[in-house]
């Protein structure tokens, strides 16, 4: 009895040590990588602008501003710090194609813009984890008809099978993300399945195994928050395409709809206007960009971070 | 390496900075030029294609033309003429298949301008018309075409035996140019002495100048909001005046229309005759419309659809802009939330002519003719599915009214079916487009004609000799009977002339060629007297056998003289029905 509670103290004393230095290893390899500082620190700024969107925006991003404030349509941007005479109203990213402030909608697009990404990522991961899962761990038949099914859905141009499911579907925001999360299953899928095949051979399944631990357990408790690093990393990265994907179904009229601020619809109605109005393509174009930057960059430092293969640098 | 990115980042940061604040302001825009480009009159028709496609089956002919009249013998071909018989050399009788009002203002378009009958045969070649044919025209207008030199300008010189008022300028010339800033330059160096379409941001420019003057161009079109009351809850009619009541429609004429351009009081622009009698529209008046969707049983309003096609037209040169705009209004003025649906071209006239979208829909018109039937019969006949199920009182006095061809007689019957059209609401008229010419301070009687027919020789370019017109385009060819274009049609119209004509900057039809044309009791026979002494360019005697070869040019598909340019035939097909039927 002694010995067995020692034992186990033991064992859960080595679990805490290991699962702490791991993280705090990864960190530590994260933070060393600049690129994924500067990546976590512009993503920051974005997460509290999408937070506090309600607070720090001057306008709201629906309101027409004809008859309340004397300013034109597609106004380009008036800064009083930069010279703009002080008796004109305050627009740091000028006026839109419908007389509205257009640094207040492209606030409120960061919130629209990060919830595209987590919500399509979120539904992609879970789907394709479950089905990379089962595909991993059965093998046979399962395996072969998931993953058939997953080449299919590859071997479509990604941007082209969300038009199209959208087009089904009809146009609206929820449908893109849905189809963009159809999209990104594969990836997601056998990502899942790879780490599957190599853990459910270690040692410790076996062992869950030889002591009677159900499918469900094994696969659950054993296998998959053992396999769960690269789907990080890759769950990271397809964030920045889940944006990018939103954003250019958007500019086609197919993702958000008017009057919701969203950068590629934003983007998308004012493309004829880049040479009369480039604030209004540009800025929208520079907000997509830095949001997939910063996801792109984290992702990256993730990676390496994550890559056993790469310890003894740290 | 990570230096490198935060250079890169630094770098991209700051330049975008620069682009934004070295940018042009918005209001240097050529880009926004586009849509005044489009003649209203000339372009092609908005709502409805012209009919004229080519089939590949080719047509049979069905006509018979022995120089002295062109007939077919039956009306099955579901065209306009039966015939046209020249019934002396100064008379020619125009009978229709059916009863048709706007007669003289079909006739008064000047794609049907009278040619000498030989010289339309003399330039008709096997598959087109000769490039005699098709730049040097002979016909009887004030201006003769002197030169054409290709991508520079054409030169005009007076007609000596023009029949009315010998041009004020001796030599005509037009030039193009598609961006309206040069054009602007041009004028205010003096090399050009006016031109047409004066971009959105110049207008206050040209009126802060002294020796400029500006013309702004009657509206000849209609941006309306529809709705269909075949589905709820646009069947109840308090719903609808709600939507009338409640969109500020000056703010959308302000914000997103050109100059020029105004606010519709009623459907039909009130250029033309009887189109502006009966009450005015509604005013914008919000309360009043709450009030009215609480008593239809919507006091939180309702949600629906607004439906539109991505495509820029005169009537309406900000599409997504002011369908964004509307759907803003509805939901502050109304609290009516309205998903925005942008539909293929097609599909979007397709489903809004047969009433099938449920919601609203954005569309417009442009003129055809200048006639009050072009606007109303087209929209509100009793055919027609457009808005649901049309109540009576608004197609039956347009029935009334497309019998009688003097305006002051038909008055009474447009009054009511505007009064109709105002009380049951099946659209909301928003704005007619407009647009503008610049002319030199000293240029008498300037022009910006709502069918864009501005007639130069009524112009005296303050003394000068040589009056300098720019437009936007060249001319595709000068053979207009077959042309659609705006910048073609303008040229013609110096040197070609048809029946009738149009006052200077107004769309009522005054006699040219014609001394005037009399319908019968139920206007299915015209009888037209021609003006005597006319002789053509080329010094041949102007009768009524030129008049019955013009037709036949145009409407006959068997007849040697039918080549033109692009061989389409778009406007005799659209507005009078090629004689001809399907090939088996």
């Amino acid at each position: 009895m002694n010995q067995e509670n020692k034992v186990a103290a033991l064992d859960a004393e080595a679990m805490s040590i290991k699962s702490v230095s791991l993280w705090r290893i990864t960190w530590r390899r994260l933070f060393r990588r600049r690129s994924a500082v500067v990546g976590m620190i512009i993503l920051g700024i974005l997460v509290v602008i999408a937070l506090t969107a309600q607070w720090i925006a001057p306008y709201d991003p629906l309101q027409v501003l004809i008859g309340i404030e004397p300013v034109k349509q597609r106004q380009a941007p008036c800064i009083h710090l930069f010279g703009c005479p002080e008796d004109q109203p305050q627009h740091i990213a000028g006026i839109d194609g419908n007389v509205r402030d257009e640094f207040s909608r492209l606030l409120y697009g960061t919130r629209v813009s990060l919830w595209i990404g987590l919500s399509t990522v979120t539904f992609a991961i879970v789907i394709g984890t479950i089905l990379g899962a089962l595909s991993g761990y059965f093998g046979g038949w399962v395996d072969n008809v998931i993953m058939r099914i997953m080449d299919v859905l590859l071997a479509f141009p990604s941007l082209l099978l969300a038009i199209a499911i959208v087009t089904v579907l009809g146009p609206g925001l929820t449908n893109a993300l849905l189809a963009i999360g159809i999209v990104s299953i594969p990836s997601y899928a056998r990502v899942v399945r790879a780490s599957v095949l190599s853990v459910r051979e270690m040692d410790y399944v076996s062992a869950t195994r030889a002591l009677g631990g159900s499918n469900f357990d094994i696969l659950f408790r054993r296998i998959l928050p053992n396999a769960m690093t690269p789907l990080i990393v890759q769950g990271t990265l397809g964030i920045a395409t889940a944006i990018l994907d939103a954003a250019a179904l958007s500019f086609l009229g197919l993702g958000a709809q008017p009057p919701m601020p969203e950068w590629g619809s934003m983007l998308g109605s004012e493309r004829n206007q880049v040479f009369t109005a480039p604030h209004l393509v540009f800025l929208p174009g520079f907000a997509i960009m830095l949001t997939v930057l910063s996801f792109n960059l984290l992702g990256d430092g993730l990676r390496d971070a994550l890559d056993p293969r790469l310890a003894h640098n740290t | 390496m990570n230096k490198k990115l935060f250079a890169l980042l630094s770098v991209l940061v700051l330049a975008s900075m620069i682009l934004v604040a070295c940018g042009p302001k918005p209001t240097d825009a050529p880009a926004t030029e586009a849509p005044m480009t489009e003649a209203p009159a000339t372009e092609v028709p908005a709502t409805e294609a012209p009919t004229a496609e080519p089939t590949p089956v080719p047509d049979v002919p069905i006509a018979t033309y022995d120089g002295t009249t062109l007939s077919v013998p039956d009306c099955d071909y579901g065209g306009w003429f039966k015939s046209i018989e020249a019934t002396d050399p100064s008379t020619v009788t125009f009978t229709l298949c059916k009863p048709d009002p706007a007669f003289i203002q079909k006739i008064a378009f000047s794609v049907f301008g009278i040619y000498p009958k030989e010289w339309l045969e003399a330039t008709a070649g096997e598959t087109g018309r000769t490039s005699e044919g098709l730049e040097k025209p002979v016909g009887t207008g004030p201006y003769m075409v002197s030169e054409w030199a290709r991508g520079d300008s054409i030169t005009f010189v007076a007609n000596p035996n023009y029949w009315g008022a010998a041009p004020e300028a001796e030599t005509l010339v037009f030039r193009w140019s598609t961006e309206s800033a040069a054009r602007l330059l041009e004028l205010q160096a003096g090399t050009i002495d006016g031109f047409d379409n004066v971009g959105p941001d110049d207008f206050a420019t040209i009126e802060g100048d002294s020796n400029l003057h500006l013309q702004i161009r009657p509206a000849l079109n209609i941006f309306y909001v529809g709705m269909t009351n075949t589905f709820p809850p646009f069947d109840d009619v308090r719903v609808r005046q709600a939507v009338a009541m409640g969109i500020d429609r000056q703010r959308i004429v302000d914000t997103f229309y050109p100059r020029g351009s105004e606010v519709a009081s009623h459907f039909t622009p009130c250029a033309i005759p009887n189109a502006c009698e009966g009450e005015a529209w509604y005013e914008f008046d919000p309360e009043a419309g709450r009030a009215l969707l609480a008593e239809a049983g919507y006091p939180d309003g309702f949600k629906t659809s607004l439906y539109y096609r991505d495509v820029v037209r005169g009537y309406l040169p900000q599409v997504g802009n002011v369908a964004q705009d509307i759907q803003a209004q509805l939901k502050e003025n109304l609290n009516i939330d309205a998903e925005i649906v942008v539909m293929e071209s097609g599909a979007f006239i397709e489903e809004s002519a047969a009433g099938r979208l449920n919601g609203f829909h954005l569309l417009g018109w442009g003129a055809d003719y200048p006639h009050v039937t072009n606007f109303l019969d087209y929209h509100f006949g009793k055919e027609v599915l457009q808005f649901g199920a049309l109540d009576p009182s608004i197609y039956e006095p347009l029935i009334e009214g497309a019998q009688i061809a003097d305006p002051v007689a038909a008055a009474p019957f447009y009054e009511q079916a505007n009064n109709a059209i105002r009380e049951l609401v099946p659209m909301v008229p928003i704005a007619h487009g407009g647009s503008a010419a610049a002319y030199r301070a000293d240029v008498t009687n300037p022009q910006a004609s709502p069918l864009t027919t501005e007639l130069f020789a009524f112009s005296d370019p303050g003394g000068r000799d040589v009056f300098v017109w720019m437009q936007n385009a060249e001319p595709i060819s000068m053979f207009c009977a077959d042309e659609t274009d705006g910048e073609s049609l303008r040229a013609c119209e110096q040197v070609i002339e048809a029946l009738y004509g149009f006052e200077p900057n107004s769309a009522v039809p005054v006699p040219h060629l014609a001394e005037s044309c009399v319908p019968n009791e139920d206007l299915t026979v015209w009888t037209c007297t021609l003006r005597q002494g006319v002789k053509f360019h080329d010094g041949s005697d102007f009768d009524s056998t030129d008049v019955v070869a013009t037709f036949n040019m145009g409407l006959n598909i068997g007849a040697p003289t039918h080549v033109g340019n692009t061989n389409l035939w778009d406007y005799y097909a659209y507005l009078w029905g090629l004689m001809s039927k399907p090939g088996e």
